[in-house]
């Protein structure tokens, strides 16, 4: 292993420590003492501050500051974790902990269930990514005065009854200390502002929602058109409103770059990850190196795709944070890990750990995950040669049943394309498929792919995430 | 006890009081604090095994303060940090809109709701939880050699909570929990079933391994597959476990009083009307024992009621929280409303808002069997789960979901499985036709909108199947 220190030019000065270090590197000490292969300690803090405006006023504005510390213990291949908010208390779980982990160790019935961690370099250091404008240095007025540049737009017409406008920034800094010596310092922040408007005509309600943000500080708000946004999510709500139910069936779809993101994160990011894989719970299961999708599909998870809403400069495990490729030109080749994964299936760990906040154990997640541009230019080409299809905008969500390989996700609004033109809006639009199935329908993919709009993504802890690319078609898929 | 200190809620309330105490020495006449402390056991399955095993604890204080009307909010880990989090609520409430007749809830005697702490559950400790898990196991293996348990867990909970208010509120109590999970998958001759099911109690669960049965079950009955045939509009028996999550997503958002005057809600103006089918009725109990979405009081300290929202299908009443209720008679919406002490809090870092406690859906009129109803379908689907629960559009009702774990049934029997379908409708409306309910309610999963008790639905209008 290599033992380096501070060997990124990335390093900002110290934002202050913590953890004890010389109390929690003893704590490791005591539980290497009894068995442990690994044990580590990894404490995050974070600073928050959400608000939110209804019809234009102010409804809530939230500080908060939250600590959480988790201690993992490895021993005899299997795992015991402890988790607290307080963070004194947590050398003294290291005896109970190591017994658990050797209580669970005892029920595997083969040495094939016993856990164990790829090797990874060991790095002692500082990494503290500065945003332009530091979230705590943002005052409420401004918060409000952003907030107050949609709602402003969003409402602009009689038949908009409500709207509702939110604010999330967040400093994250994490402190990780291993029995292997890891001792690693990061920070990052991060910046989201979103709105929903809610039309009525009659007995006809809808509501129409919307979002901007990514890793940063202020600067990140500054740069949306937020007066576009409300303006935006007005016109749409008022076209749902007469929008007509969507046609059910098989047909062509061409999707905006947040139903490609979405999709991308749902048919394909979740069965690569290697924990569902290890665990019998992934469609792509044995098949690295396979085909997988047409020749046009290359698929990218890249923490370090700076503005993302899924960054992090290091993942928790303490790994150094690089871009995954996981389909190239259609073929799949590369599982999202984190260390006990690339353990198991030999494979170079790739920074895909992530944990929800200081109070949960890493699981391997996304980050940024895109689809690469194709070739057609714009969206007309995309649809000159679909007679009876649908395209359809904005996302309301998704879900995957990553052992199946099925999945399904929603449009915030679409239209019908007919005979190579976008005609009438239609609404109640979803989307669902076979993983194995619609990669391989992909069949047009303009040119310029990006991130777009910032989510969340759910799998038992919730964590931040960027996604998008181009716009997307697919030959068949299952519409309504 | 192993789970839960003896004197965690007394130790919640004294760093209440000092909170309380700084607010006061701030200048700050009207404040409250609330508090958590959560403490627990876990285990997860992976790959049929138990893969981790885990513990811990974590909580914190919520402080509101209220001046002129107006509130800020802040929320510490420490009462050490208490300073902060009051310089921090009162420059907020400051800035805040001014809202006449708000203030923090008066102090009212509350009766106290059983079944709230099963002290079996505070004795459980690591090992015997890991002793659950091999039974979970064990189970899997002597029902179906083929399955697998490739996800979920088992887990034991409990939590002391706090509160303690400038108005003379103060109350506290230990809530314990008891939840599986467990994720089955069979996966032969090149065809991958699965099935989740859990379950979940404040009391000791009385048959965990029950869930284990149901995947299993479900795990076998799709594997039976039936071509998909075509996009129809007809009749679908959905399992509580599939509709539960849609109702959550549409119905108790409809019923909030704010969101009714602003109309935001599908049942917006309806208020006297027939909302539901004629035989149906609607409960918020927030004071059913046991009940996980339950307690004496609500997150600011008013004490709970049973509200029937909807009678004979008829939309009789709508839930309130104080600051909702001020602020819509103060902007002109509404002549007047009060706290129905519908209060939800989602813990000690966000303040309360208005939230449905133990919702019940029942009907009047003849209920049935769940092989009763596919017998009075004739034709159509049994719909077990959906993916997608959460892309139901609350405001209007409309959901488009897709599941794979749907049965064809014909003539009145169940004659195969479908690989996988959409599922599209508007929940309200269906609630609105022809309805017959299944006579086993059951409550399903707690929700951010509630905790829901259904029972099998059959839906006969307005949705519609497009086979794969």
């Amino acid at each position: 292993m290599v033992v380096s220190t501070n060997p990124a030019g990335n390093v900002m000065e110290s934002t202050g420590r913590l953890l004890d270090v010389d109390r929690i590197t003893r704590s490791l000490d005591l539980a290497t003492s009894l068995g442990a292969t690994y044990a580590e300690i990894r404490l995050v803090s974070e600073t928050t501050n959400s608000a939110s405006l209804k019809d234009g006023k102010l409804e809530r504005a939230i500080p908060g500051q939250e600590i959480g510390v988790t201690l993992r213990v490895l021993a005899d291949g299997a795992w015991g974790v402890h988790s607290t908010s307080d963070i004194s208390s947590i050398s003294d779980q290291i005896e109970s902990t190591t017994r658990l982990a050797r209580a669970v160790a005892a029920r595997h019935s083969s040495s094939s269930d016993a856990i164990a961690l790829a090797e990874v370099p060991i790095i002692q250091d500082e990494m503290h990514w500065r945003s332009v404008k530091d979230v705590r240095d943002t005052d409420l007025d401004t918060r409000i005065e952003m907030m107050t540049a949609i709602d402003a737009e969003a409402k602009d017409d009689e038949r908009i009854v409500a709207t509702s406008t939110g604010w999330l920034d967040e400093h994250i800094q994490t402190e990780l200390l291993t029995s292997e010596g890891m001792d690693r310092v990061w920070s990052f922040q991060r910046s989201l502002i979103n709105g929903m408007v809610t039309a009525r005509e009659g007995s006809d309600v809808v509501s129409y929602r919307m979002r901007n943000g990514g890793e940063g500080g202020l600067e990140v708000i500054e740069k949306a058109d937020l007066g576009a946004m409300g303006r935006e999510a007005r016109l749409s709500a008022i076209r749902l409103l007469s929008a007509e139910r969507a046609p059910s069936g098989k047909m062509p779809l061409v999707a905006d770059r947040d139903l490609t993101g979405v999709y991308i994160h749902e048919a394909l990011g979740h069965p690569c990850e290697a924990d569902l894989v290890q665990a019998g719970d992934s469609c792509l299961e044995g098949k690295l190196g396979q085909k997988i999708g047409s020749d046009m599909v290359t698929v990218v998870d890249d923490p370090t795709m700076r503005g993302g809403y899924g960054c992090y400069p290091i993942d928790d495990e303490g790994v150094d944070t690089r871009e995954k490729r996981l389909i190239v030109n259609g073929v799949l080749t590369e599982y999202l890990n984190h260390r006990e994964t690339a353990h198991k299936f030999s494979l170079d760990p790739n920074g895909g750990a992530r944990a929800q906040d200081g109070l949960h154990h890493p699981l391997v997640r996304m980050s940024n995950t895109v689809i690469k541009g194709g070739t057609h230019n714009d969206l007309d080409e995309l649809i000159e040669d679909i007679e009876h299809g649908i395209y359809a905008c904005g996302s309301r969500g998704g879900q995957v049943d990553t052992g199946r390989g099925s999945f399904q996700f929603a449009a915030q609004e679409a239209w019908l394309i007919e005979n190579g033109s976008i005609t009438r809006p239609v609404k109640d639009v979803s989307v669902s498929g076979m993983t194995l199935q619609i990669l391989k329908d992909v069949d047009g993919l303009t040119k310029d792919s990006r991130l777009a709009a910032p989510g969340f993504c759910g799998k038992g802890q919730t964590v931040p995430v960027g996604d998008g690319g181009p716009l997307m078609r697919i030959r068949e898929a299952l519409v309504g | 006890m192993i789970l839960i200190p003896d004197d965690a809620v007394e130790r919640l309330l004294e760093s209440c009081a000092s909170i309380g105490a700084a607010c006061e020495a701030a200048g700050i006449s009207s404040w409250e604090v609330f508090a958590n402390q959560g403490y627990g056991h876990s285990l997860d399955f992976e790959a049929g095994r138990i893969s981790m095993a885990s513990g811990g604890g974590d909580g914190g204080f919520g402080l509101r303060v209220v001046e002129d009307g107006r509130y800020g909010y802040a929320h510490l880990v420490d009462p050490r940090g208490a300073a902060r989090a009051i310089s921090e609520a009162i420059g907020i409430a400051r800035r805040s809109p001014s809202i006449p007749g708000f203030e923090l809830p008066a102090s009212e005697e509350s009766k106290s709701v059983g079944g709230m702490l099963d002290k079996r559950i505070l004795d459980i400790g690591p090992e015997d939880l890991l002793n659950q898990g091999d039974q979970v196991l064990a189970r899997v293996t002597e029902l179906d050699s083929r399955a697998v348990a490739v996800g979920g867990g088992i887990g034991v909970g409990a939590t002391a909570g706090a509160i303690l208010t400038s108005n003379g509120i103060e109350d506290g109590g230990i809530f314990s929990s008891h939840g599986i999970g467990v994720h089955i998958s069979i996966d032969e001759d090149d065809q991958l079933t699965s099935s989740y099911e859990g379950d979940s109690s404040r009391k000791l669960l009385e048959d965990p391994l029950s869930s284990v049965d149901k995947a299993i079950h479900w795990s076998q009955v799709t594997r039976d597959k039936v071509p998909g045939g075509e996009t129809e509009d007809c009749p679908v028996l959905m399992t509580s476990d599939g509709f539960a999550p849609l109702f959550s997503m549409v119905v108790p958002t409809a019923v909030k009083g704010e969101r009714m005057v602003r109309g935001e809600s599908l049942w917006a103006g309806m208020l006297g009307q027939q909302v539901l089918a004629p035989h149906l009725s609607l409960v918020d109990d927030r004071r059913m024992e046991g009940g996980t979405s339950s307690g004496s009081r609500d997150g600011e300290g008013v004490p709970t009621t049973t509200r029937t929202l909807v009678d004979s299908g008829r939309l009789l009443d709508q839930i309130w929280s104080t600051r909702d209720a001020a602020q819509q008679v103060a902007e002109g919406r509404i002549d007047s409303a009060a706290s129905t002490g519908s209060a939800s809090r989602g813990g000690h870092t966000s303040p309360p808002g208005c939230g449905c406690g133990d919702m019940i859906l029942s009907s009047s009129d003849r209920v049935m069997s769940r092989d009763g109803l596919i017998e009075e379908m004739g034709e159509g689907y049994v719909i077990h789960s959906v993916m997608g629960a959460h892309t139901a559009n609350p405001t209007s009702g409309d959901f488009s979901v897709t599941t794979s774990t749907i049965l064809r049934v014909e003539g009145g029997q169940v004659v195969g499985a479908l690989s996988q379908a959409g599922f599209s409708g508007n929940m309200a409306k269906a609630l609105n036709g022809r309805v017959i309910l299944g006579n086993q309610r059951a409550k399903q999963g707690s929700y951010s909108s509630g905790s829901m008790h259904v029972p099998d639905v059959l839906l006969m209008d307005g949705l519609r199947v497009n086979p794969a």
